[in-house]
């Protein structure tokens, strides 16, 4: 029985209503003219409330447990579950607020914002799903909106060609998890995610073949979504052609809750089916980034170099998963690195989107000179750049850190987790070539002229606080890192040596 | 032909059906047909495995799912009718306006 009490029931019922009630307030409202800043207005009272009620509920609830296994329920109120709201409702704060100016000059305004919300409680539900129908439903709560989000530019036919891309996979990928959670089901006979991987465990050894094949069915389908190498195809081209706002929910919000589900489904499988196939994992996560990074330094537009890159950010910290059976601290290292990633990607996404709406500049080129005309824009891009190459002290650089150190500490039991810390530092230094390449154009080379442009106030807003942000958990990363070790439990080795 | 597992078969060839038809065909409409295949093939084996284990879950299971694939395509038919509009066509090889 869920308690109406519990975060993931209060958060839902909060931004539920107000996604709701923006459509309903649309249809009534007979005047004319835009209501942009009304619903914007509104979707982020609503967005600051869930997020207000998540942090709470941490810190003067009653003892919630890290990532609950045994649960009977569909959700389960874990401190894993609020650690992802917590990134996935800043995301979707910054979204929203940054829509304000970018979304001025566009129309159907009330749709866009109720789409954002509805989007944001599928984002939260699959953090706390214990069960393969609810994650099914978040799953699909959290796709179907960003897929008309994409094509919303309808006159646009970029935008549009987007969209195709993004649901052609999307709706491929959904397919592909049912049918991986119709196999575990027909298994083991329930759609409970730890019943079912206990179940795995008990099964008969002719029957191994189709849990792994259930197994590489998750990994497909939620790689689609987080961005994994051979599943990467549609990514920069939706991440380019949709509307920038809905890129930055995309790279920072999906993507992430693509991790959530596979921390939730495919790691913990992988501990009960039989630990050496995490290598799988490991193998992926350096194609990832290479390929990630490669493809980042042939590219001449801003929002496909940010995609790219974002694919090369899914493979550092899928390491954090590969390794996790091995050591404490790989889930703990995974999860920050998240939580540091949504910021800084939105960040630079965010910035991306203010060039565009002011200058109306995609190609590197046209950044040049950046840094007088718009000098706010251009400092927290660069700053954002800096950290998501994994620059000390900024707040990428203790989630690269931690993942790499946590990859060399697994080395005792698993003679190939070194060898990622490595890739991921040759991956590192390759990324700086183009972070720094975009630093350089927009401050040493002369552009067009050097006139200072105005910068859109809210956007101004968002990418304060994200400078805010990345400098003072850069420095100060206490908080967070103990945030992400409370959701991952400490007996997750345990769970191996009861094998 | 009353078997449950008869119905598991039948299942796996309509997810090869689809998979075919992913690889092979290139308009926009047979790929969401080809997934839409897939997805029920998954619902018609749950089904059986429902049947078979017993367990009311599976059932529960494919209401959900087909519920959520009509809501799917009907946002996919969408995108795709505004495509239509632009391309007059719905090859997805037509669409390259991003490579560049």
């Amino acid at each position: 029985m869920i308690d109406i009490f519990s975060t993931p029931a209060l958060v839902t019922i909060i931004l539920g209503s107000v996604a709701l009630l923006i459509p309903i307030l649309d249809a009534l409202n007979k005047e004319r003219g835009s209501k942009n800043k009304v619903y914007s207005a509104i979707a982020f009272g609503a967005l600051a409330l869930a997020l207000a009620v998540v942090i709470s509920r941490i810190f003067t609830g009653e003892n919630l447990p890290a990532l609950s296994l045994t649960n009977n329920g569909v959700i389960a109120d874990d401190i894993f579950g609020a650690f992802f709201s917590i990134a996935f409702l800043i995301v979707s704060i910054m979204v929203t607020v940054s829509s304000w100016s970018y979304m001025k000059k566009k129309s159907n305004h009330a749709a866009y914002y109720s789409l954002i919300l509805l989007s944001s409680i599928g984002m939260i539900l699959i953090g706390y799903s214990t069960d393969f129908v609810m994650l099914l439903v978040a799953w699909e709560l959290m796709s179907i909106p960003t897929y008309a989000l994409a094509a919303f530019s309808k006159r646009d036919p970029v935008s549009n060609e987007a969209a195709i891309k993004y649901f052609l996979f999307g709706a491929l990928s959904s397919a592909i998890i049912i049918l991986g959670m119709g196999i575990v089901y027909g298994l083991t006979g329930t759609t409970n995610i730890y019943d079912s991987v206990v179940g795995m465990t008990t099964l008969n050894p002719d029957l191994m073949p189709f849990a792994l094949l259930a197994v590489a069915l998750f990994i497909a389908g939620f790689g689609f979504k987080m961005g994994l190498v051979p599943f990467h195809m549609w990514l920069p081209d939706t991440y380019s052609g949709a509307p920038t706002t809905i890129a930055t929910l995309l790279a920072a919000g999906t993507k992430k809750a693509g991790f959530a589900a596979a921390i939730r489904v495919i790691v913990i499988g992988l501990i009960a089916l039989n630990v050496h196939w995490t290598i799988t994992l490991a193998i992926i996560a350096i194609f990832t980034m290479t390929l990630g990074n490669l493809g980042a330094l042939t590219q001449k537009s801003i929002p496909r170099i940010l995609a790219y890159s974002s694919i090369a950010q899914a493979g550092y910290i899928l390491i954090g998963l590969a390794v996790a059976p091995y050591t404490n601290y790989g889930l703990d290292a995974s999860l920050l690195q998240i939580l540091n990633h949504a910021v800084m990607k939105s960040a630079a996404f965010v910035a991306a989107a203010a060039v565009i709406i002011t200058i109306g500049a995609y190609t590197i080129e046209k950044y040049r000179g950046l840094g007088y005309r718009m000098p706010i824009t251009a400092l927290v891009l660069a700053v954002a750049l800096l950290s998501l190459a994994g620059v000390p002290p900024l707040n990428g650089f203790w989630g690269k850190y931690l993942i790499f150190g946590s990859a060399i500490d697994a080395g005792d039991q698993a003679w190939w987790a070194p060898y990622l810390a490595i890739a991921g530092v040759l991956n590192s230094a390759l990324s700086l070539g183009y972070y720094i390449w975009i630093i350089r154009k927009m401050y040493m080379e002369e552009g067009e002229n050097r006139i200072r442009q105005k910068e859109p106030r809210p956007i101004v807003a968002v990418l304060l606080f994200a400078l805010g942000f990345m400098v003072l958990f850069g420095i100060w990363y206490g908080p967070l890192l103990d945030l992400a070790s409370m959701a991952v439990p400490n007996d997750l080795t345990h769970l191996i040596a009861a094998r | 032909m009353n078997q449950p597992t008869d119905f598991l078969y039948i299942a796996v060839i309509l997810v090869s059906i689809g998979i075919y038809g992913l690889v092979v065909k290139r308009n926009a409409l047979r790929l969401i047909f080809s997934i839409e295949l897939i997805a029920n093939a998954v619902n018609l084996a749950l089904i059986a495995f429902s049947r078979m284990l017993p367990s009311p879950q599976g059932q529960i299971f494919v209401l959900f799912s087909i519920a959520i694939s009509a809501a799917e395509v009907a946002v996919g038919l969408g995108i795709i009718i505004i495509a239509y509009r632009f391309y007059k066509d719905i090859d997805i090889t037509e669409f390259r306006n991003l490579k560049n």
